[in-house]
């Protein structure tokens, strides 16, 4: 091999390996694609519901909530944290917002504080322990999930928290009126779902461009060379659980809005949905490697999984099992990918070397 | 019947790819003897002991006799012909008591149920046989390092091993510790079992042994027996290249004094005062395990000072943290790059800027700017990648070397410590690292080099200081550096 051929090949690898995204937008546009023929096939060639605007809306009103915490997740696990905590914390959370609205009387805006507050600071407890003790993260959290979900149940003496619509301000339709033109039907955008996308742009804007994000990437992919770079460790993996407690708080407020009753039931499964999300988007449960765009699409992948099996009327049981397998194949693709090209580069390296022995 | 050879190596030898760690090594042991081998760092003590524990597969044309059969070992066939090989890091179950550690893999028991009684009788007997006060029942968490040996040679005994190996047993202890063990040593050599023990330390060697051999860059230099052998002739056996062979350094006039230490303690050092100039390297040597990476450690701040004080520009500085360190203008290239100097799976920028985002003011970082700062140091320093895209894991081990490199470098430091720079790396990227080093001197920056590799100590340093039992036992000045005074400082027998 010329060594024009190597570099050739090295960069080739580098340009691959900078889409770091390739593997859930694979998956993504693949399963999008599957999904409209079977429909075309259906219908016979009538216009793919599944792709029409006031689906794609209905999806994303579906997955905010999760996306925005998922957003959070991806920051603790790059971090190299997980937080098992945030399904328990946000029923805690929308049960102490309930209960500050209708039995407590302290107002909207304060009881929606009070509920964000709560979240920060419990979150931030498991943080401080995480940081400052040697305890896995997945042990703490897990303490932290069973102990917010009794906290939850004691202070709702196990019951439903009924509210009268004092948040319905969350979930007004921004753009009354509208109409999809596939379907004639309306089209619905509720706040939280542009909050949603201000937390993913922020997100993203902090991880890219701050010093900050530098900071959090360079502890979850090696602890002690960080601190000897000047890195304050300890603050910077407290600091991602209380960012993610912020999220959490801000996504039970949602919730709480949409269903309009504090209870148990409300965030449970969260935590798995959103590190599955973040796992799919291609975030390392070993930390350091993960995005925000990666985790969007993760997100979208997963919510469109369950609506689509609705729209073909598969029962869901099946769509267990997809969702299942689409997580696997999602996660084992990458590590598949890394494993061709590290092979790959292995193959250049003993033939580099061999040359060089000549 | 003491005469009688247990073990015996002909013409083994080792290759990794570009080195050769043994070459054409003979060795015997014979029955109840004491053999201690003997070298400096890197000498191939290790590597052969890989070996007679099956670790390693010698090359081909190497025989390996025991009980003069020819055999082929990996680490199981080698256990069970009695081979027991007791290492540098501690193999323990900590949370188990002596009993347990000693039967686990090997538990007795009849009909599937472990007789408990009869296992701690034999620990205890074999304890009692060793004069040792230990109680089987001790949980091993709680013992000393000294006392953990003894338990696994206790398990040499109890399962009656032939041949019991020591690698750097004494690593740590205390004075009395090493006593109790010497003492074991010979009570377990009385009962007919060989011993191969490998220290740093020559004064248990000349406690110890009946045979020495001495290995230097992989080969066999001399083997003695004891009483034949004084500790001027082993040093002498251990060092002995040709110093112009020897990589050769421009000279470059030192400045004023830029750092000191003044009776720093901590982490294991003791009692260190240390002055460096602008323009000079300053050499720390010693062997493995002698406190040099520590005293590092607490020079750059990432390990408690108990007590002294360092001074930069004359001036006390408070050394909390590392972040502390690197706004006082220090870097500090760790002797393991991949565990503590390198984020493997970022890109070359991301590694090149963390160092320095200390010094800088703001909270907003620009990734065009990173990636700009990134290709300027691969060109600068010639590190073979596209552009700093391309992840550190990627890349050879002398390239990641000057990605380390690239981020002290990017902080503009002016008091470098370089522990091991070229450790795992091929000799032209050596070659380049010494260039660079010599460039920092020029800038009217200054080094601390911690090096076990002897001619680049020599080479390179203005100075040099040596280190045992983290304390200093020399400073050498540029005539007085060669491999004898170093290795009679660094293991010599009586201590100072």
């Amino acid at each position: 091999m010329t060594s024009r051929e190597e570099q050739k090949k090295v960069s080739k690898k580098s340009v691959f390996s900078r889409f770091e995204n390739s593997t859930v937008l694979t998956i993504f546009v693949a399963f999008i694609a599957v999904v409209i023929v079977i429909q075309l096939g259906k219908t016979g060639g009538s216009f793919p519901t599944f792709i029409s605007p006031v689906n794609v809306l209905n999806i994303i009103q579906q997955v905010a909530v999760p996306g925005m915490v998922a957003v959070g997740m991806t920051m603790v696990m790059i971090s190299g944290g997980i937080d098992l905590s945030v399904g328990m914390l946000a029923s805690l959370v929308a049960i102490v917002t309930a209960l500050g609205l209708s039995q407590w009387k302290l107002g909207v805006i304060p009881s929606v504080l009070l509920g964000i507050a709560v979240a920060v600071a419990l979150d931030s407890i498991l943080g401080y322990i995480i940081s400052r003790t040697k305890v896995e993260p997945f042990i703490i959290t897990l303490g932290g999930m069973i102990t917010f979900q009794g906290i939850a149940l004691l202070l709702s003496h196990s019951r439903e928290v009924m509210m009268h619509g004092e948040l319905n301000f969350f979930k007004i339709n921004l753009i009354e009126g509208a109409k999809d033109p596939a379907t004639g039907l309306n089209l619905v955008i509720p706040p939280y779902v542009i909050i949603f996308f201000v937390v993913v742009i922020l997100g993203w804007l902090l991880l890219t461009f701050t010093k900050y994000g530098r900071r959090i990437y360079a502890v979850g992919s090696n602890e002690s060379a960080a601190y000897l770079a000047g890195v304050n460790v300890r603050n910077i993996r407290l600091s991602a659980y209380a960012i993610n407690g912020f999220l959490v708080g801000i996504g039970a407020i949602m919730m709480l809005a949409r269903i309009n009753v504090g209870i148990i039931t409300l965030g449970q499964g969260l935590e798995i949905d959103t590190i599955a999300m973040a796992v799919i988007g291609g975030t390392a449960l070993s930390g350091g490697k993960g995005n925000i765009w990666g985790t969007f699409f993760g997100v979208l992948l997963l919510g469109s999984i369950g609506n689509a099996m609705n729209m073909l009327r598969l029962p869901p049981e099946v769509q267990y099992i997809a969702k299942g397998i689409i997580i696997i194949l999602a996660v084992s693709l990458g590590s598949v990918y890394a494993n061709l090209s590290s092979s790959i580069l292995r193959l250049n390296k003993s033939a580099l070397s061999r040359r060089d022995k000549r | 019947m003491p005469d009688e050879v247990i073990l015996r190596l002909e013409n083994i030898s080792k290759s990794f790819p570009g080195v050769k760690a043994l070459q054409n090594i003979s060795f015997d042991l014979r029955k109840g003897e004491v053999h201690c081998l003997c070298g400096e760092n890197g000498a191939g003590k290790s590597t052969l002991i890989k070996i007679l524990s099956g670790a390693y597969q010698p090359d081909e044309g190497g025989v390996i006799m025991f009980e003069g059969k020819k055999v082929t070992l990996n680490p199981h066939i080698a256990i069970s012909m009695g081979i027991q090989t007791i290492y540098q890091e501690h193999t323990v179950f900590r949370h188990l008591n002596i009993t347990e550690n000693i039967f686990t893999g090997l538990e007795m028991g009849r009909n599937g149920i472990l007789q408990k009684k009869e296992m701690k009788k034999k620990a205890e007997e074999v304890l009692k046989y060793l004069k040792s006060d230990l109680n089987p029942d001790d949980i091993m968490g709680d013992l000393t390092s000294g006392q953990q040996r003894i338990v696994e040679i206790a398990k040499g005994l109890i399962f009656q091993r032939k041949v019991i190996i020591l690698d750097e047993p004494t690593a740590a202890f205390s004075v009395s510790e090493i006593d109790t063990l010497l003492g074991i040593i010979k009570t377990v050599k009385e009962s007919g079992i060989g011993i191969i023990y490998i220290s740093h330390h020559l004064e248990e060697v000349f406690r110890i042994a009946d045979r020495v051999t001495v290995l230097r860059d992989g080969q066999k230099v001399s083997m003695y027996d004891l009483k034949d052998v004084t500790t001027e002739k082993l040093i002498k056996d251990m060092v002995g290249r040709d110093p112009s062979t020897f990589y050769k350094r421009e000279e470059v006039p030192s400045g004023e004094v830029i750092f000191e230490a003044r009776n720093v303690t901590g982490n294991g050092a003791k009692n260190v005062s240390l002055k460096l100039k602008r323009g000079e390297i300053l050499g720390v040597a010693g062997m493995a395990g002698s406190g040099r990476s520590e005293l590092m450690n607490v020079l750059f701040g990432a390990a408690g000072i108990e007590s002294g004080v360092i001074l930069i520009n004359n001036k006390v500085v408070k050394q909390a943290s590392p972040s502390n360190a690197i706004r006082n203008k220090m870097c500090f290239i760790t002797e393991d790059r991949q565990s503590t100097g390198l984020f493997l799976k970022q890109s070359i920028a991301q590694n090149t800027i963390i160092a320095n985002l200390v010094n800088t003011r703001g909270f907003f970082m620009s990734s065009t700017n990173d990636y700009k700062t990134g290709d300027k140091f691969i060109k600068l320093l010639g590190t073979k990648a596209d552009d700093s895209h391309v992840r550190v894991i990627n890349l050879s081990g002398g390239n990641q070397q000057k990605v380390v490199l690239a981020k002290w470098l990017n902080t503009d430091g002016e008091i470098f410590i370089f522990d091991e720079p070229t450790r795992g790396i091929d000799v032209g990227s050596k070659q380049e690292i010494y260039h660079i080093m010599v460039d920092l001197l020029k800038q009217g920056k200054a080094i601390i080099m911690v090096s076990s590799d002897m001619p680049e100590v020599i080479a390179m340093s203005d100075r040099v200081i040596v280190m045992k039992n983290g304390e200093v036992t020399a400073e050498l000045s540029k005539n007085e550096v060669s491999e004898e005074n170093i290795l009679t400082h660094s293991i010599g027998g009586s201590k100072i």
